[in-house]
């Protein structure tokens, strides 16, 4: 590994490999909990059971009914729309609302507890938060689409539903982008902006040659997450309308948890697998996108 | 100086927004949502809360839930520590591959290993047990308790372990009495996120407590049904919120520090 620049100057790191025995006990749980399974979930995968102790080699059965199925297909195009919104959405925002906190303490805490808020609450109890909110009776949201003559109809009208799921999900996800987004601005000196505003550096200017490049690195790790966790929404997108209208939001997990809600083990394996194998494929891009970053920030 | 007022309206406008959806739900669960004999379906009341505190279940299930958070907590930072410490000093062969193992877990959908991790729980005889869910948080929560430590150790100086260990300190003893408190708001921001991506899981929560032991998520759903008592559900949502709040109010001027991705 090459050694890495921090601000105070270059580190080298020292060659050891009895570091190996401070890694040790991390590597072994994370086998445990994550390697194990996932061993176990690729050999299901070419089964199929019945029950755990009678079942059938199929070999690649279920993967050629699976790449065969056009709901597959449709599955992913779905959950890829949904990733794109999500990103061209919560990210200028999240940068914006970054910008935006105050650097007054008291005032910037306040506004990072209010931007944590959606963070803490458990998944499954998102969708009902929402639901209330948008609930023609006594929500609050609600009563005004009914005030303004808006007939939003979230459970058989596949485009509200986009709409309700992008909306909560923005308001679930984008405190974490501003954050993250804001830890990497607070730590810019302020004697670059200072600089900037002797040379008669404009706010575009300044966002643009100073506090983007700084951005890059935590947005990276940002993308990352968001990317894994829209592309695998579960919980929530289900609680909203379970699918529907007619499968207008069943994302690639929803099919996974009908598998599993069904106990069909082998297909649902399968599925498994080839979720995984989509998940891998993003992280390795996603990985070279960032040691692009890191060698352009030397 | 009109951008600057401009700038404080878009502040408070932003921080309405984003509280507004949950001021709905703490308006809901003090407001009687049920037709009941002695109450106007929207009156003001505790009753929600009160139902809620006299149901042993419901209040079994957030000691449940805050049990196996706090574990772990414990367990990530245990296994964590030393880890982000090799990570942030030393280069050994497949170091590279690890950080690629740590991303590969923290990204794999816990909707894809829940069969497995149900089927080897319950050989483990982990089911409806916390520390079943403790451990099994620890795939996504121990690469980022990693990462964020490296980053707080990282900016403590070299010298500054040497010295110790020209003292004659022992790598265990330099972990608790010397590393500990220098990093103590890397600390608190790792435990801080743990918490919060194992408060909120809740698909590998619901697959090993399916038969009894639920946490507090589990519990709310069993209380919708035909004739939900929306205003309890609320109630009971708001009080699970509470902990991450005051944990967020404890760490908020940290929070802000450290978490970069190292891959």
């Amino acid at each position: 590994m090459p050694a890495r620049h921090r601000g105070n100057g270059a580190v080298i790191k020292q060659h050891r490999n009895t570091a190996w025995w401070l890694v040790f006990p991390a590597v072994s749980l994370l086998f445990l909990v994550g390697l194990v399974p996932l061993i176990a979930v690729i050999n299901y995968s070419f089964f199929d059971i019945f029950t755990l102790d009678s079942r059938f080699w199929v070999g690649a059965e279920w993967y050629a009914a699976l790449v065969g199925a056009p709901e597959f297909y449709e599955a992913l195009l779905r959950s890829l729309l949904f990733t794109t919104l999500v990103l061209v959405i919560q990210f200028p925002l999240g940068v914006a609302i970054a910008l935006l906190i105050p650097r007054n303490t008291f005032a910037k805490g306040m506004m990072l507890i209010i931007l944590a808020l959606p963070l803490v609450v458990p998944w499954n109890m998102i969708p009902g938060i929402w639901l209330g909110f948008v609930n023609a009776d006594y929500g609050l949201l609600g009563q005004i689409f009914k005030l303004v003559g808006w007939n939003f109809d979230y459970k058989f009208r596949a485009f509200h539903t986009w709409i309700l799921i992008i909306a909560m999900d923005t308001w679930h996800w984008v405190g974490l982008v501003s954050i993250l987004a804001h830890s990497s601005l607070s730590i810019i000196p302020e004697t670059y902006y200072l600089a900037a505003k002797i040379d008669g550096a404009r706010t575009w200017a300044v966002f643009r040659y100073i506090q983007l490049p700084k951005l890059y690195g935590v947005l990276t790790m940002a993308l990352i997450l968001r990317v894994m966790d829209s592309m695998m929404i579960y919980t929530e997108a289900f609680g909203i309308n379970a699918g529907g209208p007619d499968d207008a939001t069943s994302f690639l997990s929803l099919e996974l948890g009908e598998d599993i809600a069904a106990f069909d083990y082998g297909p649902a394996a399968a599925r498994s697998v080839l979720y995984l194998l989509i998940v891998l494929l993003s992280a390795w891009f996603l990985q070279l996108l960032s040691r692009k970053q890191d060698r352009r920030s030397l | 100086m009109i951008w600057n007022g401009c700038k404080s309206l878009l502040v408070i406008g932003l921080a309405v927004v984003m509280v507004v959806p949950l001021a709905q739900s703490v308006l809901l669960s003090f407001m009687s949502t049920l037709p009941r004999d002695d109450m106007v379906v929207g009156t003001f009341t505790l009753l929600n809360y009160r139902n809620l505190f006299n149901d042993a279940n419901l209040v079994g299930s957030l000691w449940t839930s805050l049990t196996y958070v706090v574990l772990n907590i414990l367990i990530c930072l245990a296994a964590g520590l030393p880890a982000a410490y090799a990570i942030s000093r030393f280069s050994f062969v497949g170091d590279r591959h690890f950080l690629l193992m740590l991303l590969v877990f923290r990204i794999t959908p816990p909707v894809v290993l829940s069969l497995p991790v149900f089927l080897l729980f319950a050989k483990l005889n982990l089911l409806n047990n916390p520390i079943g869910i403790a451990l099994v948080h620890c795939l996504f929560n121990v690469p980022v308790t990693i990462w964020i430590l490296e980053n707080f150790i990282s900016s403590v100086p070299k010298e500054f372990d040497e010295t110790a260990f020209l003292d004659g300190y022992s790598t265990p003893v330099f972990f608790i009495k010397y590393l500990l408190p220098i990093i103590a708001p890397g600390i608190a921001v790792a435990a801080f996120f743990c918490f919060i991506f194992s408060w909120v899981e809740v698909v590998l929560a619901r697959i090993l407590t399916s038969t009894g032991g639920k946490p507090i998520s589990m519990a709310i759903e069993s209380l919708l049904g035909f004739q939900t008592d929306v205003g309890l559900v609320m109630a009971v949502t708001i009080l699970s919120l509470l902990p991450g709040v005051l944990l967020i109010f404890f760490v908020r001027n940290h929070i802000s520090k450290g978490f970069q991705l190292r891959i």
